[in-house]
């Protein structure tokens, strides 16, 4: 038992980074299973973060509520904001929600006196635990079981694979698509929101560019094909740098290196490599 | 038979007082940016508290015991910060810690320190709040607070300022804390400003807010920015002929400034804990041994980490160690606020400050800054 607290209290942090991390790599999963190339999850996680931290730090709301609410705000955001810029599609829509990405995080710096601008805020309680997380991501996974193999999910596929098609069949592309935007942004600011709770610090710096690209790599290196892909995304970007500390200085450059391999030999990504296994025990053709 | 027993006694004694004199290790933890953009600040780092502890050991270590480092890179990311700590703390139970690089990281990681009950030792933290996170909480990093003003002051009194135009970054933790430190220091000292311009990491025309700025027609211009921006923006303004002395943050107070604003350097007043130039014997043999050592002139970060590994033995000195990591580390974290040290930086001690729910909390330094001008490329000591 003493060795299982020691390893929960040197490695909890980083176990709790994995699920959040897999929350993100979810919340991009499902436009991305949609088709839609949207990098904004970055800016719903600030304002998910931003949100639960300031009500749980000068409100005193209880943890549970400014988990709600940090999902729900980025959720309204990315319906007012879905509309217009889901028109887009393809490299416009990147470059929309990109640039709605660098808004929120000037916006950030710049409302000093709420968020405390470039000095960030500190001293966020230490709420988060690993039942919330683990809860949280169960859930998550839970949903996005269940509408893989539902009309939702199906109606996902069907846009991703002929947009026009699919719209030919009578069904509402844009709405599947706004819903899919909506619940990816309240997936980000959840993570956002718990993320905030366990690392005592919030900065508007984080929320930028590289971490909007961090959650896209995430989801294209675990496939898109299934929210496993997602969560598997999740786990070895968060974990690779980890497992590799004894390279000292190599370290980042091995990292890029293993990131690359896998994207040339499985370009559909690590889930797309257990379609074998899959195949093999279900007997029939695996549906990509 | 009894000959054989005496020496068998004997010998027995001998490895048991050997034993006794080679003691265990001290382990001290390091958690230093040594990838990524963090890592010029990092690597100095590094090498100066690695400088140090070498001749620390050289000369038989700590009271006999040796001091073991254990190096991790935290990449001056948060999350890395906090892992590293805890495989520091936990992992490899290290006596105390040096580290992070970087203020965000502190802000992020020292808490972690502070809960386990581990001294946490910043040698480049200069944000104000870092050591208000809790009593276990110590650097040796002079902050802008307290030299902002005496480089202001003194660059008064030689330049005859009377109001001055500020310029600063703004998305940044270091540019805008350094920014929020000249605004007092500028309100304290009375002076005028004649108009505050801002600019983003990574702009490369400043002309517009340096127009803005030739036009309110100041005496000087306080520059709170890091070398990155803050070259080009002296650069730009002595192409717009504006020959008015700058006067720079500590973000300012780099050598690079040589190499990035080349030709356009002088007339830049910095404030900085350590000159290359101060004459100090401490400070020469610190130079040379550097130099010998790692090949490259040491700066300022590589001279407050190893005056802040010295501080460390000097305190680790005075206490008798038990083994019981609970009871020395606290030992360590008692003995520490009264330790005094004379090195590389000048003289040097602890300042207890008070925490944010008004109980006393960690410790700042308490350091004469040294106010430089710069001059065809080298700094002019001016106090």
């Amino acid at each position: 038992m003493e060795w299982l607290d020691n390893f929960w209290a040197t490695y909890s942090t980083l176990l709790l980074s994995v699920g959040t991390n897999v929350l993100l790599a979810l919340s991009i999963y499902l436009t991305l299973a949609c088709g839609l190339l949207t990098v904004a999850n970055a800016a719903f996680m600030a304002i998910g973060a931003y949100t639960a931290a300031l009500l749980t730090l000068q409100t005193g709301t209880p943890f549970l509520l400014a988990l709600i609410l940090g999902a729900l705000l980025p959720a309204l955001v990315a319906m007012l904001i879905g509309r217009p810029t889901l028109r887009l599609s393809g490299v416009y829509l990147a470059m929309a929600t990109l640039a709605f990405g660098e808004v929120v995080r000037i916006l950030i710096l710049n409302a000093e006196d709420l968020t405390g601008g470039a000095l960030g805020l500190n001293g966020i309680a230490q709420l988060t635990t690993g039942f919330d997380v683990a809860f949280a991501l169960i859930g998550a996974l839970y949903v996005l079981l269940r509408f893989a193999g539902s009309r939702i999910g199906r109606a996902m596929a069907a846009i991703r694979q002929d947009e026009i098609a699919t719209e030919l069949m009578g069904l509402n592309v844009r709405a599947y698509k706004l819903f899919a935007f909506v619940l990816g942004a309240a997936l980000a600011g959840l993570a956002g929101a718990l993320n905030a709770h366990f690392t005592f610090f919030i900065s508007p710096n984080e929320y930028g560019f590289e971490r909007a690209v961090e959650i896209l790599a995430m989801g294209v290196l675990g496939g898109t094909g299934s929210p496993w892909g997602a969560v598997l995304g999740g786990v070895v970007i968060t974990l690779l740098p980890e497992l590799l500390r004894g390279f000292g200085h190599y370290r980042p450059l091995i990292n890029g290196v293993v990131l690359i391999v896998i994207i040339i030999y499985s370009p559909q990504g690590i889930w797309d490599l257990t379609r074998f296994i899959r195949r093999r025990h279900s007997g029939k053709p695996a549906v990509n | 038979m009894n000959l054989k027993l005496n020496i068998l006694s004997a010998i027995l004694g001998i490895s048991f007082l050997y034993g006794n004199a080679v003691a265990a290790d001290i382990k001290i933890g390091i958690a230093a940016a040594l990838t990524g953009n963090a890592a010029q600040y990092g690597l100095p780092i590094r090498q100066g508290l690695e400088l140090a502890a070498a001749e620390i050991n050289v000369r038989g270590g700590v009271n006999g015991n040796r001091l073991e480092l254990i190096i991790e890179d935290e990449q001056g990311k948060k999350e890395e910060g906090i892992n590293v700590f805890k495989k520091l703390i936990f992992q490899n139970k290290v006596m105390m810690l040096f580290g992070p690089t970087l203020s965000n990281s502190a802000q992020a990681s020292d808490p972690v320190a502070q809960t386990a009950k581990v001294v946490v030792f910043g040698t480049s933290n200069t944000a104000d709040g870092i050591t208000s996170i809790g009593d276990y909480v110590f650097r040796n990093s002079v902050t802008e607070r307290d030299i902002l003003p005496i480089t202001l002051k003194i660059a008064a009194q030689n330049t005859g300022l009377k109001k001055v135009a500020v310029i600063y970054g703004n998305d940044d933790i270091f540019t805008k804390s350094g920014y929020d430190n000249f605004k007092k220091a500028l309100r304290d000292l009375k002076i005028p400003v004649a108009t505050t311009e801002t600019f983003a990491k990574g702009d490369v025309s400043f002309k517009p807010q340096l127009t803005n700025i030739r036009a309110s027609n100041p005496d000087a211009v306080v520059l709170s920015a890091l070398v990155a921006e803050g070259a080009p923006i002296m650069v730009q303004a002595r192409q717009l002929g504006i020959t008015l002395p700058f006067i720079g943050g500590n973000g300012m107070n780099s050598p690079r400034v040589f190499e990035l604003a080349k030709g356009n350097s002088d007339n830049l007043w910095v404030g900085s804990p350590w000159s290359v130039e101060s004459p100090a014997p401490e400070n020469k043999r610190f130079i040379a041994a550097y130099l010998k050592a790692h090949g490259t002139m040491p700066d300022q970060f590589a001279a407050q980490a190893y005056d802040a590994m010295y501080i460390a033995a000097q305190a680790l000195k005075t206490i008798k160690l038990t083994g019981k990591l609970e009871t020395d580390r606290k030992a360590l974290r008692d003995a520490l606020p009264a330790t005094q040290w004379n090195g590389a930086t000048g003289p040097f001690k602890f300042r207890r400050i008070v925490g944010r729910n008004g109980k006393p909390a960690g410790y700042d330094a308490v350091q004469t800054a040294i106010v430089m001008v710069t001059q065809a490329n080298r700094y002019v000591i001016k106090n």
